[in-house]
């Protein structure tokens, strides 16, 4: 051993809570070792919440008959499983998987809780489009979820056109989605007082966020939505990393910050317009899922995948509820998540988080 | 590649020609001529409002020029992909803002940033860059803890860390001293005072280019002064060559007495007029 090496001993610095996970030769990829932990909690819940899911309702089906009809093996609790309550569970699988991604990108690039597809005027968007169409007399169920993708993603459009300034401003986005959001909504009222009785009714219903009904035929296009825009949302996974610096800062670092921005928010719209468009707005998922996944995982950046699994989580769980709690009458699920959110909501407000970079509160 | 040369004759990779900078219809900056000498401090002084933070922006491609151009290697950064600008010039901004809960360690790594990709996220090349940072910076202890814990001097050094890790040749910095104490202004200029010294080897120093508001501490730390006033340039060189009585006067609108700092000979600007303390006896 020569002299020269005789170097002072230096323990490498690592970012601290995460670890580096190779894949392949040249593959490394940092994984926040906290989050991987909650991750895989929440699969196991989502697990568990599905498997309740399909075995309670107006008959009880034994848990190790419904992962068998799950699993495709015959049962005699087919019908009821596999039928009934497996398609509308896979919607709202789905449905919460979306809003939980939307709301996480729209928050990130918001740098702020409260900007969630349901507040900023993404939902009101929606809603007033097929409402709109509804009272024109169109009802038919194969056009209508387009037309509220339609709805929200120009909504969404108009805000953040409004909101720019020769770049993003991050609080006009959010005050400016809010005014969109109450005039949308004062659009749809008016279609409502307009439009037939029955069809107002049926409106109300929509608009509230309901997975009644909902089956295989909804659960495919929402379905093949996620798993086109995937590489989409990996990409918008690291992204994150930067976009929750302040603007000079990731500028310095390299990041073509507009068009990021650009990216993550029109991901988060499409995402949260589909899932619109499936069940209806289900108030408060999106700003729910994100905040609390954020608070589990302790990360400096929401984290997605986590905050998908948690949307998930809600959204199957409330439903498990608005099925059975004044069975037989069936709840819309979105009543349910608007009874937890509210207060929430209200909560974060009064503790006064505005909004520093990354969404905080 | 060409590179520009410096009136002294030094070298240079970044360079603004008749540069114009401007808010919306007001201009701040007129056709400002500069030539960053490489391997040397150069630090940009002047009155609130003259400009200077807004050069430092724009060498920065912070902001993009009303007219004329920065050139890096002599092609212009408008041209460049801001990634590659990214791998040659660091900046930290007036008062950066770090993500909530976010600790020190990922922050200094997050500097990183310009030479990852999305499937290279950490390589040995960054875990040296990293280390090494935290260690000139001396917040290597700090490395678990949160950002939004710590105090204003450390605050300071580990974004200074972060700008470090991206591996820069040349460093930008927009008034790395305010909000701090003497104790840790002195600090931190020190350190960049270490930054810009060449190595052991002989390879030479980073280039670094800052504004700061203390005229004294410009002319002490300084190799290359650059005195501006109105968007302007009033006077530029060393700073025992610029900096006058005649110079404070003119860019300040200050009387002043210069003379050699006790302890590194550099010009010392003790303000003389238009207070001076009253002869003695009780007044008024």
């Amino acid at each position: 051993m020569s002299a020269d090496t005789a170097a002072p001993v230096r323990t490498p610095v690592r970012p601290a809570g995460y670890r580096v996970v190779r894949v392949g030769k040249r593959g490394r990829f940092l994984v926040h070792r906290r989050a991987g932990l909650v991750a895989a909690a929440l699969t196991v819940v989502l697990a568990a919440v599905c498997v309740a899911y399909l075995c309670v309702g107006e008959s009880f089906v034994a848990p190790a008959e419904a992962v068998r009809v799950v699993l495709g093996q015959p049962s005699p609790d087919e019908l009821v499983v596999g039928t009934l309550r497996l398609p509308r569970m896979v919607v709202g699988l789905l449905v919460g998987t979306a809003f939980g991604i939307a709301g996480a990108l729209i928050q990130t690039v918001a740098r702020n809780p409260l900007a969630s597809p349901d507040i900023i005027g993404i939902s009101q968007g929606a809603s007033a489009l097929t409402v709109g169409a509804m009272t024109f007399g169109l009802t038919s169920y194969t056009v209508l979820p387009y037309l509220s993708v339609v709805g929200g993603v120009a909504a969404a459009g108009l805000v953040y056109a409004f909101a720019w300034r020769g770049g993003l401003h991050a609080t006009r986005f959010v005050l400016i989605g809010i005014g969109f959001a109450i005039a949308l909504r004062s659009v749809t009222t008016l279609f409502l007082t307009k439009g037939d009785y029955l069809v107002a009714q049926q409106a109300q219903i929509w608009m509230t966020g309901s997975l009644n009904g909902r089956g295989w035929d909804e659960a495919a296009p929402i379905g093949w939505a996620l798993l086109v825009l995937l590489p989409a949302v990996l990409w918008a996974a690291r992204a994150q990393r930067t976009v929750s610096m302040d603007d000079d800062t990731a500028t310095a670092l390299g990041v073509r910050l507009g068009r990021v921005r650009l990216g993550l928010v029109a991901l988060g719209v499409v995402l949260a317009s589909v899932a619109t468009g499936t069940a209806g707005p289900v108030d408060f998922v999106a700003l729910l899922a994100p905040q609390i996944a954020r608070r589990m995982t302790r990360t400096a950046q929401i984290p997605l995948l986590c905050s998908a699994l948690l949307g998930a989580v809600i959204v199957v769980f409330a439903d498990l509820l608005a099925r059975r709690l004044f069975s037989p009458t069936e709840l819309p699920v979105g009543v349910l998540t608007a009874a937890v959110g509210a207060p929430y909501l209200i909560w974060l407000i009064i503790r006064g988080h505005g909004g520093r970079a990354g969404g905080n509160a | 590649m060409t590179t520009t040369r410096t009136e002294n004759g030094a070298t240079s990779r970044l360079a603004a020609h008749s540069l114009t900078l401007a808010y919306d219809d007001r201009t701040v900056v007129h056709e400002l001529d500069l030539a960053v000498p490489d391997g040397c401090v150069t630090v940009i002084v002047g009155p609130n409002a003259c400009g200077k933070s807004t050069t430092l922006r724009a060498l920065g491609r912070l902001l993009k020029p009303a007219g004329g151009s920065v050139l890096l290697d002599g092609t212009e950064l408008s041209r460049i992909p801001t990634r590659t600008i990214a791998q040659s010039v660091g900046l930290l901004p007036q008062t950066p803002v770090a993500p909530e809960a976010i600790t020190v360690s990922d922050l200094v790594a997050r500097g990183r940033q310009p030479h990852q990709r999305w499937w290279q996220q950490w390589s040995d090349e960054d875990e040296r860059a990293v280390t090494e940072a935290m260690e000139r910076t001396d917040v290597t202890a700090l490395g678990d803890r949160p950002v939004d814990e710590l105090s204003g001097g450390q605050r300071q050094r580990v974004w200074i860390a972060m700008a470090l890790a991206q591996d820069t040749d040349l460093l930008l910095l927009d008034e790395p001293t305010t909000y701090l104490d003497i104790a840790h202004q002195v600090e931190v200029l020190d350190l960049v005072r270490r930054l810009a010294a060449p190595a052991a080897d002989g390879t030479r120093g980073r280039t670094v280019v800052t504004v700061l508001h203390d005229l004294n501490q410009a002319a002490r730390y300084a190799d290359h002064l650059v005195a501006m006033k109105e968007g302007r340039i009033v006077a530029e060189g060393r700073p025992g060559d610029v900096v006058t009585a005649g110079l404070v006067r003119e860019v300040f609108g200050l009387e002043a007495v210069v003379v050699p700092d006790p302890v590194t000979g550099s010009p010392l600007v003790v303000p003389g007029a238009p207070w001076a303390p009253a002869p003695a006896g009780p007044t008024g």
